[in-house]
């Protein structure tokens, strides 16, 4: 059965979730969306049908986010629970009834990112925690990691810097490259951490996409492969069980009708023949006698 | 959680000892800057912003630097608010999540440099209604708590207590209706607005009334007359006066 952090949101239901729900973690830049787009399809190609979901994607939340980041002035606690109701808008809406259709909802960032940001940013790790001991537990959480040399390249050399990526909002002043690799840096080593507190699986990003992504794939059929073992255990478990039960059953049909032949007057209105019964044709005809002659 | 210290302020643990360089974020617990946080908590109908009001305009006569800051009303974050409200988007955690959103950004943006400015702060209502409100909707109790711990403590918080009927009352004289999520539409507990306000605000209630030892709220008896009533507060507001600053800000 399926868990949460420690705490139940009210009228959410663990039980049928059949789904599988996937992780895709790391700082910015490292190539989570890239992956994302290649293994959406490929799984589709398997026959599963996938959610993918992010980030400041929720009806609620999304827009409300996006406008209060471009004024540049949104404090820290602010964001932290600004990023937390974007979150629980999609963990109750999309995700959640994703899996109960059996999706695979495959996450670009889950509460992690989430945690990590707000630590950086000098907020109490137990508090952000208990907000997010709602969020769901993964079947897997993939992270993709790459050094901060590696990084800085990757994403300046690519889109260049950006104030929130670099971490302004926290180091105001210096410029954005001193910024970036401070602030990227504390990421790196709070994910890490992270890391081992939730175990992740750690997947190297520095390699080339595919080289990535096949890992990925790798990844992800030994966890399905082992979900429909469960599947097939867990069927074959409820199988025996089932004939266990019926075997049972029949040996207390036996009994009682044992029993009832010690009786020998009562036994015929107790022991029926059943390839007796009559036919709904015939019980008809028992009933009323106008359907039989019509019949005939 | 796993961790304790041991370590108390108000309902909150407080984990200094563990995490010392990243406590900031934990302010519930007596504050010690120069300003003075109010609040006034209460039910709608019991009467707190008339109440409040009038402490504005007293403690402004008196030439006292006054902001007073409204629940609901961060500009950053109450369009979102907005929305969720009239599409009706809003679960009982995403309502309970949005609304320490604006809490948190009123708190950064004025409510705690102003009180370490020396301001007078005055909030109409405060992290009580959350409370109340979350728990009657269905949210865990010590979980609302954790979230509102960034919080400061107030200097005092007036609990304007009313029973239900009176309050009712007052409102229906008022306005011709209740809105959907102030009567608890959400919770289906039942299709008529005014049944479903009343049960809810009953919960509330409920809520409010626990909370008067666990978080010393000085209670006012809101069906005493207007004036009796502000006597009390600015009785209690002018004890907590003393070693505030005198600034006047200009408008």
């Amino acid at each position: 059965m399926r868990e949460t952090y420690g705490k139940l949101l009210p009228g959410m239901r663990l039980a049928d979730l059949a789904g599988k729900l996937i992780v895709i973690e790391g700082t910015d830049g490292v190539g989570r969306t890239t992956q994302i787009d290649l293994l959406k399809p490929w799984l589709e190609e398997l026959g599963h049908a996938v959610l993918d979901t992010g980030m400041t994607r929720s009806i609620l939340a999304g827009e409300g986010i996006r406008r209060a980041k471009e004024g540049n002035n949104l404090g820290r606690v602010t964001q932290a629970l600004f990023y937390a109701t974007d979150f629980v808008d999609r963990l109750e809406k999309e995700i959640v009834p994703a899996l109960r259709a059996g999706f695979i909802v495959l996450t670009d960032r889950y509460i992690y990112s989430l945690m990590a940001r707000a630590i950086v940013r000098g907020m109490d790790p137990v508090w952000i925690r208990s907000i997010f001991s709602v969020a769901l537990k993964p079947d897997a959480v993939f992270y993709l990691r790459l050094g901060i040399d590696q990084l800085v390249p990757r994403v300046v050399f690519s889109r260049g810097f950006d104030y929130w990526e670099s971490g302004m909002d926290l180091y105001p002043g210096h410029d954005m490259f001193d910024s970036f690799c401070n602030y990227q840096g504390a990421l790196l080593a709070e994910f890490d951490r992270l890391s081992e507190e939730y175990h992740f699986e750690t997947v190297d990003a520095s390699a080339d996409t595919r080289t990535v992504c096949s890992q990925l794939k790798t990844k992800i059929l030994r966890l399905l492969e082992e979900d429909s073992k469960d599947a097939i255990f867990s069927m074959l478990l409820a199988r025996s069980a089932e004939v266990t039960a019926r075997n049972a059953k029949e040996k207390v049909h036996a009994a009682e009708r044992a029993e009832v032949k010690l009786y020998p007057d009562e036994s015929k209105s107790h022991d029926v023949d059943w390839s007796l019964l009559p036919s709904p044709v015939a019980a008809q005809a028992g009933g009323n006698g106008h359907a039989i002659l019509r019949e005939e | 959680m796993g961790i304790t210290s041991g370590v108390r302020i108000g309902p909150f643990e407080v984990f200094t000892q563990i995490q010392p360089a990243v406590s900031q974020v934990r302010q519930y617990g007596e504050h010690h800057f120069p300003g003075r946080l109010f609040v006034v908590e209460g039910i709608d109908g019991s009467g707190k912003s008339t109440q409040l009001s009038l402490l504005h305009k007293w403690l402004e006569s008196r030439g006292y630097g006054v902001i007073f800051s409204e629940w609901n009303s961060s500009e950053l974050v109450k369009d979102t608010t907005k929305l969720g409200k009239k599409k009706k988007l809003l679960t009982p955690a995403t309502f309970s999540l949005i609304h320490s959103t604006d809490f948190a950004d009123r708190t950064e943006r004025s409510i705690l440099p102003l009180l370490k400015a020396g301001a007078i702060v005055l909030c109409d209502r405060y992290i009580y209604t959350a409370f109340a409100r979350d728990v009657a909707r269905g949210m865990d109790r010590e979980w609302v708590r954790e979230l509102y711990s960034f919080a400061v403590q107030p200097t005092a918080a007036f609990y304007f207590r009313v029973p239900l009927e009176t309050a009712i009352g007052r409102l229906l004289d008022a306005r011709d209706g209740f809105k959907f999520y102030e009567a608890g539409m959400d919770l289906g507990l039942s299709d008529d607005a005014e049944e479903s306000f009343r049960l809810f605000q009953g919960r509330i209630l409920e809520e409010y009334e626990k909370m008067i030892p666990e978080f010393g709220l000085t209670v006012i008896d809101a069906t005493l007359p207007i004036e009796v009533q502000q006597a009390s507060v600015r009785r209690i507001v002018k004890s907590h006066l003393a070693a505030a600053k005198e600034v006047r800000v200009q408008v």
